[in-house]
């Protein structure tokens, strides 16, 4: 009983990943017959250099700069995993009592202050 | 031209067509059809309208129509069909082709230009095929320094990221690939790959345009993930339901973009940072950082690329129909099929074939597709007209807008669909059932 429900389950998740098989198994013989039938001629070690734009790379291509994102990045772990938990309130809010509701409003009113503070606090760049 | 042989002489290319057709035609008859036939002693054939599906038919099935018709018919409600063809990929492949022709031509008349033009007889229209043939025949050219797997398997996973995404989108009643209960958070889940692999491919190509762009995908996914996701909680709200299809039919009466207007905008915006189009397309600036995380890419590896992107175009503005516009909801215009036409067949041509069974798709299905097919290509329209019309915004106003006005937005609309709620004009008791 309780596989059969399983395996329905599955059957409906393994049609997102037939998809994306049937996807790479479609493209990727454009990629083998490009390869097949490319010229390939006048190797020399400038051409499998980096594009800059004519320029002889230096350096490393890995490299570290600052996006002065990082405030936002962390309130975005915050505020995604929140924007989720409001989705399973959401779903089931017509089964819900109404009362049910004002717990929610102060929830979002305390995310809402925290989010404003922090995009306050984002501001201030001495402190990153 | 390396790979034509430099002698080259018609009489020789001749013998080596024959040559391959003999040992094709040997090979088959002697390996090929053996094979077959002892693999279909394995197989589990299934039985079709009172008759076993079997393979030495296959000569009757295409003389006679009226045996071939059965068959057409279950092959089209298997997975298989609907993942290869009609709400799948040869569909969406379909519309991403017509977009990529479309958007060359309208941006061509914005910018007062012809666009393609030469290659077709009628207004460039093998633009896209000559393209294609180009960019399969030009030479594919990796950094020396790259990771090699990662970078030859990035275009790859694009491609079957934005089909997966395909997959969710209810075409029609009945016509959709993964019919899944939260298939809402199942979309949220697989926008968010297309970042990672952006970066794991800026990355892989050990190349500093590149890497650029894949940081710039990946801040600006943070900016603009949360107004999506907030943005449609209010039709949660309302339908009391993640399953898209549910979604589609409860605009039975009306689309959602009537009482969200808000919501709607603010989906449409954080739509095109998603599929960085032009005001919001930082990752890949051609006049800033050449092409962005692109940059490396050569040859068939970013046709395939485009190809994923457009096909992520068309799956956003499919997603953006079944929300706000309705889905499949509008006025019945195909007319009912003849009862006679279903029982006793079409009469064709001058010694009056009778085929029975012959309407393949219901009405309904077609009237849905019709519908559908019809908003979303409004939708991509919509979707392209900016690029002729705006400037790329700066990066500390794109964080501005998804940060400070976008959520707000976002809250003010799922504020609106609880009063709508809660005032009994929408949801149970309301106008909806």
């Amino acid at each position: 009983m309780l596989a059969a429900l399983v395996g329905e389950i599955v059957n409906d998740y393994s049609n997102i990943l037939m998809m994306f098989g049937f996807a790479i198994i479609a493209t990727a013989p454009a990629l083998l017959l490009s390869k097949m039938i490319s010229p390939k001629r006048r190797n020399n070690p400038v051409k499998f250099l980096p594009m800059e734009c004519g320029q002889v790379p230096k350096g490393e291509g890995r490299t570290h700069f600052m996006m002065q994102y990082y405030a936002y990045v962390l309130m975005f772990v915050v505020f995604d995993v929140m924007a989720i938990f409001l989705y399973s309130w959401g779903s089931t809010i017509l089964n819900l009592e109404r009362t049910a509701t004002l717990p929610i409003i102060i929830f979002l009113g305390i995310m809402f202050a925290a989010m404003a503070f922090a995009l306050y606090q984002s501001k201030r760049r001495n402190i990153w | 031209m390396s790979t034509i042989a430099p002698k080259f002489r018609l009489g020789y290319f001749i013998k080596s067509l024959l040559d391959n057709i003999f040992w094709i035609i040997i090979l088959l008859t002697l390996i090929g059809i053996p094979a077959i036939q002892v693999a279909l002693f394995f197989i589990d054939l299934p039985v079709i309208d009172g008759e076993l599906l079997t393979p030495f038919l296959a000569l009757t099935w295409l003389a006679d129509p009226s045996r071939t018709l059965p068959i057409v018919k279950t092959l089209m409600q298997t997975d298989f069909f609907k993942i290869a063809v009609f709400p799948g990929f040869g569909f969406a492949a379909l519309l991403a082709a017509g977009t990529i022709f479309i958007e060359r031509k309208l941006l061509a008349k914005l910018q007062l230009r012809v666009g393609p033009f030469y290659c077709g007889k009628i207004e460039g229209i093998l633009q896209l095929m000559g393209d294609g043939l180009k960019l399969i025949s030009k030479e594919i050219i990796i950094p020396a320094k790259a990771d090699k797997p990662i970078f030859w398997v990035a275009p790859l996973l694009f491609v079957g990221t934005a089909a997966a995404f395909i997959a969710l989108i209810p075409v029609s009643p009945g016509w959709v690939i993964a019919d899944l209960d939260v298939g809402l958070l199942a979309f949220f889940a697989i926008i968010g790959f297309f970042p990672i692999i952006t970066v794991l491919s800026s990355w892989s190509a050990n190349s500093k345009f590149p890497f650029i762009g894949g940081i710039r995908a990946l801040h600006q996914m943070v900016s603009f993930e949360i107004p999506l996701i907030l943005s449609l909680l209010g039709i949660v709200i309302l339908t009391g339901s993640l399953n898209l299809s549910e979604i589609v039919e409860s605009q039975y009466n009306f689309p959602w973009i009537i009482f969200m207007p808000i919501g709607a905008i603010v989906f449409f915006i954080a739509m095109l940072a998603e599929l960085e189009r032009i005001p919001f397309d930082l990752p890949e600036a051609e006049s800033e950082i050449v092409a962005g995380w692109l940059t490396e890419f050569s040859g068939m590896m970013y046709g395939l690329v485009q190809l994923g992107s457009y096909l992520k175009l068309y799956a956003f503005a499919a997603l953006f129909v079944v929300l706000f516009l309705g889905g499949w909801n509008g006025p019945m215009i195909i007319p009912q099929f003849p009862q006679e036409i279903i029982t006793d067949g079409i009469e064709l041509g001058p010694i009056s074939v009778t085929i029975p069974g012959l309407p393949l798709f219901t009405p309904e299905m077609l009237n849905g597709t019709f519908w559908f097919t019809i908003k979303t290509v409004s939708v991509i329209f919509f979707i392209l007209i900016p690029r002729g019309v705006f400037p790329r915004i700066r990066i500390d106003l794109l964080l501005h807008i998804g940060w400070y006005k976008l959520i707000g937005l976002a809250f003010v609309n799922i504020f609106i669909s609880l009063s709508l709620l809660y005032a009994g004009v929408l949801g149970p008791g309301g106008m909806m059932l």
